[in-house]
């Protein structure tokens, strides 16, 4: 099954922001019997957040006179109508007590489940990019294999193994697990891991060697004038960690660090004229290409600990935001970045405000470790409510899982059967 | 290469003084700053520098070193603008609602319970390290007790008129085979700082600013020194910020120290390997024991890692450190990936990066470790279980960058169950819960052929019974100080 992603921006009636955040704030409190139950009643949401945006906070010295949003990122599974109508079902009064502050809601009296499902679906604003951990992964079948998983683990804790073979210790778990009858979906779904793309990777690289002589003439002249006449003229990122707002950290803190995994929220605004907006996008462009392809096995850009990360551009492309679950911590997360694909992400955010220093759209930037890690903690903003579907569960876990299930049932050489047996 | 000034650095960050078996680690609290700065503005000249001495003989019986928490720089009057220019980490101290669930100071451990450190407690603003060193005897505890403690007398006959006034004292202490009290040799594998004139292991050679303020780090720019904002005191005392920015530096070629007793439960963790590894009537199995434990720790009692002798230990006070995990054991089959030594330092084989982008990303969270056991001297085994008294580790390390390295590693590496490809598997020595949460495993996965082993239920083996962070100033900043 497919997962997608949406993302639903909806105004805010400015006098009611404060009501907004106490009722987020009650919300996330009772989560547990709450709208958390609900999501993982309904089984297709993989991560879900509410974040209030502009009403304050949303980053340090703009100045420009904001109108406060509410933001509903959700990852799921299928199609987007189905979803919408699912959540707007199980969780109608919760989506009420929250809604009821936004602008145009439809009046509580005479709502309708379609009325909150189109009012949702209206608002949704355009991915720029989206990253999938585990591609293909639906939330049942993410659990369906964490419990295999632990199944297989526990008959092969219950004894000893050793001296037996490989293949005859697949053979008992193979009979071992089809015994049990809880495990029907090994026979019904067909299930592959998705793989690089090499024919079309080679098909892509061949068209660019092809036209080498159009298109690195342009970049090269692209990056020159980004040099001389823009980089040059920007203003740049100079804090340091200790030099950041210390109240605004704390807040940030509440948030963090309860589990194995967190998310990031993070809000930047574009620098202006069209010559940033052409390069952001071929970055994005460039990023959906390679996610498409190549990033497909875990990682994105070497890092494995990403489950969802996506940027959005909205307000007519003036501002950009970025969303991450994750495993880890908030500094594992920024280090992972910086070494793996500094240049990535400096050639996305070099082309929003205030950023540190680059030079040639790619270099600079996240390079400077300090500022950078400055600048991405500056940016951050408060995620009022974050759901994950599976919190003890690593991508690095979900990717094993699956890989001991499309493994589990089929015959194995002696080799393979070795090497299946370390995954476990 | 930028050589370091080693005149002006304190001499503890850079050697472990191993030689001194016996050292007393002093806390106080600031009570007359006047006198305490004059007293700084003698006994700046008192305190052992990182200077190399050739000659041994000349090498002083005791050394003296210093550390100042924030509010230790707050009592002694530094302005609230410099006070605010340290990093978060150091300003906060080592109890926050936050650092508290990266560290896992929970149940026992919890700051409440601390003997000091915890907010209830007196608050600490400095702290001295006092080492002694019989020179007329090889490696005698006792001996270097009297010498060092003699010192100490010394010095604290003027606390009083020097403004200070004594909290409590922990004497630290170390075997000339510095085996700390599971029995397990310590301190072996320690960063090289590039430009300090030690030689070793070149991927053990870190850049000087994870270590110290005012050099370039492993990610080739400045550390967040602290700088002065406010002007006060004899600024001329004080280099310039190597970062550029105008701004007197008073971080320069000093660095954090961070200190954490950790009572150790000799008892349960051997106790654990015993059951673990017994025969099959119940009787311990010494050889099977010791192996377990060593697969939990990395390295066998004596030192030698398990990645070059996965079937026994090769003897006595093995040094062996030149290693690789993706060279030797990518597949964790000798050194589980769970171990504590793999997880502290994975060398060259983070996750399943390259061997060279691993070095890389380790040497991003290294730490200098400075452990002094404390309690009894106990060496514990399978058959050597119960010391007495309490017994433990004064735990110390220094770093630049406190949330990118200690407490990364106590946190990411340590306390996260997820390491590698594990599931369920804290750091068996220093990651464990005392109350695992509602469904929770706390397992130790070895990697075996044909099938991985698990060992369930870990016990927490070591309580926090305290915790700082200090500022571990260079000796001219300690000059400076006494002209605030």
């Amino acid at each position: 099954m497919k997962q997608n992603s949406i993302t639903i921006l909806v105004p805010v009636i400015p006098d009611k922001v404060h009501d907004l955040l106490d009722q987020l704030r009650d919300i996330k409190i009772n989560s547990q019997e709450g709208i958390s139950k609900d999501f993982d009643g309904l089984s297709i949401i993989h991560y879900a957040r509410w974040v209030v945006i502009d009403h304050g906070k949303s980053w340090i010295n703009d100045d420009q006179k904001r109108e406060p949003k509410l933001l509903f990122v959700v990852d799921y599974d299928g199609k987007e109508e189905e979803m919408l109508s699912k959540v707007c079902e199980s969780s109608s009064t919760i989506l009420d007590l929250i809604y009821v502050f936004c602008k145009d809601y439809p009046p509580l009296n005479s709502i309708t489940p379609h009325g909150r499902m189109s009012f949702l679906a209206s608002h949704a604003i355009k991915d720029a990019a989206v990253y999938i951990g585990a591609p293909g992964r639906s939330v049942v079948q993410i659990q369906n294999e964490k419990r295999l998983r632990n199944y297989i683990r526990e008959f092969l804790d219950s004894r000893s193994w050793s001296g037996v073979p490989a293949q005859a210790i697949l053979q008992e778990i193979q009979s071992k697990v089809m015994d049990s009858g809880d495990y029907g979906f090994l026979e019904t779904e067909n299930v592959s891991l998705p793989r690089i793309n090499f024919p079309i990777l080679i098909l892509v690289g061949l068209i660019a060697l092809c036209l080498f002589p159009i298109w690195f003439p342009i970049v090269t002249i692209w990056m020159l004038i980004l040099h001389f006449f823009y980089e040059r003229k920007d203003e740049n990122f100079t804090r340091k960690r200790s030099q950041l707002d210390d109240d605004f950290l704390t807040d940030l803190e509440k948030y963090e660090d309860w589990q194995n995994q967190n998310q990031f929220t993070q809000l930047v605004d574009m620098k202006e004229g069209s010559f940033r907006l052409i390069s952001i996008k071929s970055m994005f462009l460039l990023t959906n290409l390679l996610i498409k392809l190549v990033f497909n096995q875990g990682k994105l850009m070497g890092i494995p600990t990403i489950h969802f990360a996506k940027w959005v551009m909205f307000e007519k492309n003036s501002r950009v935001l970025f969303f991450s679950n994750f495993d880890g911590s908030w500094q594992q997360y920024l280090g992972d970045f910086i070494d793996n694909s500094g240049w990535g992400l400096t050639g996305i955010f070099s082309n929003t405000k205030v950023f540190p220093k680059t030079n040639f759209l790619i270099t600079g930037g996240a390079y400077k470790e300090e500022y950078f890690l400055a600048w991405s903690r500056n940016s951050e903003l408060i995620t009022n409510y974050w759901y994950s579907a599976y919190p003890d569960l690593s991508i690095k876990n979900i990717n094993n899982n699956t890989r001991i299930r499309v493994q589990l049932m089929k015959t194995l050489s002696k080799r393979q059967a070795v090497k299946f047996l370390k995954l476990l | 290469m930028t050589m370091l000034e080693l005149e002006n650095i304190q001499g503890y960050l850079i050697r472990g003084y191993a030689h001194m078996l016996y050292s007393r680690f002093v806390y106080l609290q600031i009570s007359d700053a006047n006198a305490v700065k004059k007293w700084l503005s003698k006994s700046w000249l008192e305190m052992t520098s990182a200077r190399h001495i050739h000659d041994k003989s000349k090498i002083s019986p005791t050394h003296l070193n210093i550390a100042f928490s924030h509010e230790g720089l707050r009592a002694l009057g530094l302005k609230e603008e410099n006070l605010a220019a340290f990093s978060r980490e150091f300003r906060q101290g080592m109890v926050s609602a936050h650092r508290t669930r990266l560290l896992g100071d929970y149940d026992t451990s919890k700051p409440e319970n601390w003997n000091w450190g915890d907010k209830n407690t007196d608050s600490i603003h400095l702290c001295l390290m006092v080492f002694g060193n019989d020179k007329t005897a090889k490696d005698d505890l006792e001996k270097d007790k009297i010498v060092c403690l003699n010192y100490y007398r010394e010095l604290e006959s003027q606390f009083e008129e020097n403004g200070l006034k004594q909290l409590f004292f922990i004497d630290g202490q170390t075997q000339p085979d510095n085996k700390e009290h599971f029995g397990f040799r310590d301190g072996i594998s320690q960063p090289i700082i590039e430009g300090s004139g030690r030689v070793g292991n070149k991927d053990d050679v870190v850049k000087a600013g994870e270590f110290l303020f005012g050099y370039k780090n492993e990610f080739g720019v400045y550390p967040d020194t602290p700088l002065i904002v406010k002007e006060q005191g004899n600024l001329n005392l004080l280099p310039p910020d190597a970062g550029g920015s105008g701004k007197k530096d008073i971080g320069k070629d000093g660095t954090f120290m961070v200190m954490r007793q950790l009572e150790q439960d000799v008892n349960k963790f051997w106790s654990f390997m015993n059951e673990n590894s017994k025969n099959p009537n119940g009787s311990i199995n010494i050889e099977d024991s010791l192996k377990l434990g060593a697969k939990f720790m990395g390295r066998w009692q004596n030192g030698a890692p398990i990645t070059l002798f996965p079937d026994k230990d090769p003897g006595p006070n093995s040094d062996i450190n030149d290693f690789g995990y993706s060279k030797f054991d990518k597949d964790g089959l000798k050194c589980p990936f769970g171990s504590h030594l793999r997880r502290a330092n994975p060398r060259d084989n983070v996750d399943d990066h390259s061997p060279k982008e691993s070095l890389k990303l380790s040497n991003q969270h290294r730490i200098i470790r400075r452990a002094r056991l404390y309690g009894e001297i106990y060496e514990g085994s399978p058959t050597n279980t119960t010391p007495n008294g309490e017994v433990g580790l004064l735990f110390i390390c220094f770093n630049v960058d406190i949330s990118r390295q200690f407490e990364f590693l106590q946190y990411t590496w340590a306390n996260l169950p997820k390491n590698k490809e594990l599931y369920n598997d804290p750091d068996p020595i220093i990651g464990v819960k005392e109350q695992a949460n509602l469904g929770e495993e706390q397992n130790f996965t070895i990697q075996d052929s044909p099938v991985n082993k698990t060992y369930k239920n870990l016990p927490r083996v070591i309580t926090v019974k305290g915790g700082a962070y200090f500022f571990f100033p260079s000796i001219n900043v300690l000059r400076y100080l006494s002209t605030i």
